[in-house]
């Protein structure tokens, strides 16, 4: 793996791995530890890019510094050819009876492709350029299970049990400094496997309110701290404990006064959502040398009674990204800020007998932001041409999109995160 | 540094894997009978009288026996779900049963979130209980005709002819065999066969004859007409699901990295008995593996067993309301697993949030003149340990950690009460050090760990 054989070793400071697997052992099997990153064809990063992650120099177009990426899990896996509908294609009508939407209440991106209505925000974004629609991603051999569909995309590894999320190396890639805290913030309960990570502490926080130690008065906190700072030496399972308790109360220090000054303007829907991405732009906004954001929301499986749960839920997702968008712009940060929007598969062509759909294979990705070409991308995926399972092909491999958003966004080479090299897709330039 | 020498300290470590932690006073009981009388003691629970935790749970109960399609009789009946269990698993005198019971929710996953019938679960609960320390077998054919799980798994929609491979792929994958263990895409269509005709009706599950495909399946090279008891007897026989329990059991009870040997040893047990948990589970309890330095302070307790086994050592009369709240920002609920594989468990209970959400929990669960939380000071009395800062704080380790802490942690909560010279019991209880300390302890990492 190229992270290995990259490695000019510096010195080794014995972090401890935040592996996010099922039981399984904190081995430090297969560490290496990261000194200064060498890109391909011998050219050396230049330093000031490998001391702050996020970087300096910049892609055509954009002219800002700051580097944010916000990425949205849609779990469950939702389905995308109710999403970016093929409402001139008849086939498509013939599969589902019962979940077709009707080609005049789409709206439509082109002629032969439109958003499902309930997407209207988004729809806003498309004509403004700001939305980029990628159409049939996925990835060879599809799996339909959601646990290992969500593994594969998360650690953009085809081996199981990968030990690093894709976004967990590009921090450990460029992790030097011991107090950068915010590099990452998962919002929400549990650290997704996308920022499963060997060194770099992510703090993952419901909200910025609730997060921190309840106020227990100087004498219990200074104790506190000693006894998690004495408690770490003793390996194991209380080092792992230790070490996560004082960098998140430390992290917690470096929020004070920092996110006060924010103030939403735009307005967010009520919806968990709308809440996180509110969440987000508060510690974008906060400078805390945030470079990606993450939030997770639920609900796609939707095995029966698909029309009306999936309306709600587009609608949310779209609600949601676009009034971030809007406050983004409107504080000024829109041109530091790139959305990712992605589910772990599509769902089958044909609907089922319980008015919903089963899982399936290539769905569509969706990125936003102030700076990108706006457009559809990739092949629109065929209803007639379909895999021995009947389901639709992919035609972009989601690694693609990864790759694209690391050479071009982040500007860092792709290889420190995916083993292989992906076709960029063309968002900017 | 071989930790667990004396008998004492193995029995602490044993009711910290294979109970809820421990009280004070029940220590001592289990102290009298030796470390193998108390194993057997915990492998025996129906010889232990259990009556006054029954007598609680009655009352919390008592509302599910009313019908579920009322919205009120719904309504209340959910609340009492968790409220039963939290309180079971805080009192209940038969640890490793509620243990066991625990660990199979677990592994058959099921959500109340799905589900939304309380009565189901609690009726799966119950079910699950029976069958703890019995016949994997049994247990495995009670699941496939279970309410809850028919709803979770769908297979309630798997009909002749249109099968629903859900509870199939499941029942291999994660019930029995595990994962990659050799069985095709193939296996699990035919097993969905084997699987069809279950429906529930009036809240009951029941076997519809016309809803059954009855023809020939092949399943793992077995031609049979195969329905749900004959698949059963088919996959609870199979040495790759003996294999793949002992292992999960090894690594939930000994140690997360798992010990080979030992599951070998259990694997042989379970075939020899013919799938007898309380065998299994002996075979693992009495192990050396069990009490190795490797064993030793490397699980790390779930939210569940954190909050339940905080309530048992210090002794709060819970009714149960306040545990889903005070478990949920740690990342567990009870009756809510996230998916079919249940809770993924040891390093995931980290991260910055959880990590936290344990000491602020530690923080509400010893403030003062709340009905949830601890006296400390009164419990402190009842066993005697005010005489000196080095007596309260060596009695609150014993109690919480078994002892065995570095001299910085012991010094740190000893200053916090006044040290050796300063000290005063009243005083300490008056101006909040005791809360203090106490809290100190209960968040420290030497306290999530097991």
């Amino acid at each position: 793996m190229v992270i290995g054989t990259e490695s000019v070793n510096v010195r080794v400071d014995e972090p401890v791995e935040r592996s996010s697997a099922l039981n399984r052992p904190l081995t430090r099997r297969g560490f290496v530890t990261k000194g200064m990153a060498v890109v391909g064809l011998g050219t050396v990063l230049p330093a000031a890019f490998v001391r702050s992650a996020f970087a300096e120099s910049l892609p055509s177009g954009v002219t800002s510094k700051r580097r944010v990426l916000v990425v949205v899990q849609l779990g469950g896996g939702n389905d995308g050819l109710n999403t970016v509908i093929p409402y001139s294609e008849g086939k498509y009508y013939d599969a589902r009876p019962r979940l077709a939407v009707s080609a005049e209440s789409v709206l439509p991106l082109n002629d032969q492709v439109g958003l499902h209505p309930s997407m209207v925000s988004m729809k806003g974004l498309f004509d403004q350029g700001k939305l980029a629609v990628i159409q049939g991603v996925g990835y060879p051999n599809p799996n339909r299970s959601h646990f290992r569909s969500m593994e594969i995309w998360h650690t953009a590894s085809m081996t199981e049990n990968a030990p690093t999320g894709w976004l967990g190396r590009l921090l450990d890639a460029t992790h030097h400094e011991q107090k950068a805290l915010w590099k990452a913030a998962n919002i929400g309960a549990e650290i997704p496997q996308s920022l499963a990570t060997r060194k770099t502490f992510v703090p993952s926080l419901a909200s910025v309110q609730s997060y921190g130690l309840r106020e227990t008065g100087a004498r219990r906190t200074t104790d506190w701290v000693r006894l998690y700072a004495a408690q770490a030496a003793m390996g194991g399972a209380l080092a792992l404990l230790s070490k996560t308790g004082t960098d998140a109360y430390e992290s917690t220090l470096q929020l004070t006064g920092k996110t006060a000054a924010y103030k939403p303007m735009a307005t967010y829907p009520g919806n968990a959502l709308g809440t996180a991405l509110k969440t987000s732009a508060q510690l974008i906004s906060s400078n805390l040398g945030t470079g990606v954001c993450y939030v997770t929301t639920g609900g796609f499986d939707t095995h029966v009674g698909q029309p009306g749960a999936q309306t709600g839920l587009l609608k949310a997702v779209s609600d949601a990204v676009a009034a971030f968008q809007d406050d983004l712009a409107a504080q000024g940060m829109e041109k530091d800020v790139m959305t990712l929007i992605w589910t772990e598969f599509g769902r089958r062509v044909k609907e089922n007998g319980s008015s919903g759909t089963d899982h399936g294979t290539a769905g569509p990705v969706f990125v936003v932001g102030g700076g990108i070409n706006g457009g559809l991308f990739g092949e629109t995926p065929s209803v007639r041409n379909l895999d021995d399972n009947g389901d639709l092909k992919f035609s972009t491999d989601f690694r693609s999109v990864y790759s694209t958003l690391l050479s071009r966004w982040f500007q860092t080479n792709p290889k420190d995160v995916l083993p292989e090299n992906y076709p960029e897709i063309p968002l900017w330039g | 540094m071989a930790r667990l020498v004396t008998s004492r300290q193995r029995i602490q470590h044993l009711l910290r894997r294979a109970g809820f932690g421990y009280q004070a006073s029940e220590l001592e009981e289990y102290a009298l009978l030796g470390f193998e009388g108390a194993v057997e003691r915990l492998l025996n629970p129906e010889k232990v009288n259990d009556s006054a935790t029954d007598a609680v749970l009655a009352s919390i109960l008592e509302p599910m026996a009313g019908n579920p399609d009322d919205r009120d009789v719904d309504r209340v009946q959910r609340e009492a779900l968790y409220r039963a269990w939290y309180v079971r698993i805080s009192i209940s005198k038969r640890p490793l049963l509620e243990r066991m019971t625990y660990f199979w929710h677990d592994h058959f996953a099921t959500s109340q979130a799905k589900v939304q019938k309380a009565t189901y679960m609690q009726q799966q609960n119950e079910t699950l209980r029976r069958h703890a320390l019995g016949s994997f077998r049994e247990l495995l054919l009670a699941m496939a005709q279970d309410p809850a799980m028919l709803m979770y798994l769908d297979n309630r929609l798997n009909v002749r002819g249109k099968p629903n491979e859900n509870y199939a792929r499941e029942l291999m994958e994660l019930h029995t065999l595990g994962v990659g263990t050799g069985y095709k895409e193939t296996d699990i269509k035919e097993a969905a066969r084997a699987l069809t005709g279950w429906r529930i009706e009036n809240h009951k599950a029941v076997f519809k004859t016309s809803m059954f495909d009855s023809g020939e399946k092949t399943i793992l090279g077995s031609k049979d007409n195969f329905n749900h008891e004959k698949l059963v007897d088919l996959l609870a026989g199979d040495r790759r699901t003996a294999a793949h329990l002992a292992d999960k059991l090894v690594r939930y009870f000994v140690r997360p990295d798992g010990e080979a040997a030992l599951t070998r040893r259990a694997t042989d047990e379970y075939m020899k008995t013919g799938g007898s948990m309380r065998d299994v589970m002996r075979t693992i309890l009495l192990s050396e593996a069990m009490y190795s330095d490797g064993a030793y302070r490397a699980i790390i307790k779930s939210p569940t067993e954190l909050v339940c086994g905080t309530q048992r050592a210090l002794e709060i009369a819970t009714d149960g309301r306040a545990e889903k709240n005070f478990a949920s920002p740690m990342g567990q609920v009870l009756y809510e697993p996230p998916n079919p594989a249940g809770w993924s468990g040891d390093g995931d209970w980290v991260n910055a949030t959880t990590v936290l959400a344990r000491s602020n929990y530690a923080q509400q669960t010893t403030v003062r003149n709340s009905k949830s939380a601890a006296d400390v000071a009164v419990l402190l009395r009842r066993y005697g340990a005010t005489t000196s800062a080095a007596a309260v704080v060596d009695f609150t380790l014993d109690l919480l950690v078994g002892g065995d802490t570095d001299a910085t942690t012991r010094t740190v909560l000893i200053e916090h009460i006044g040290g050796a010279n300063h000290f005063n019991f009243e005083q300490a209880a008056r101006d909040g050090s005791l809360q203090g300390m106490m809290y100190l302890a209960l968040s420290m990492p030497l306290y999530q760990v097991a």
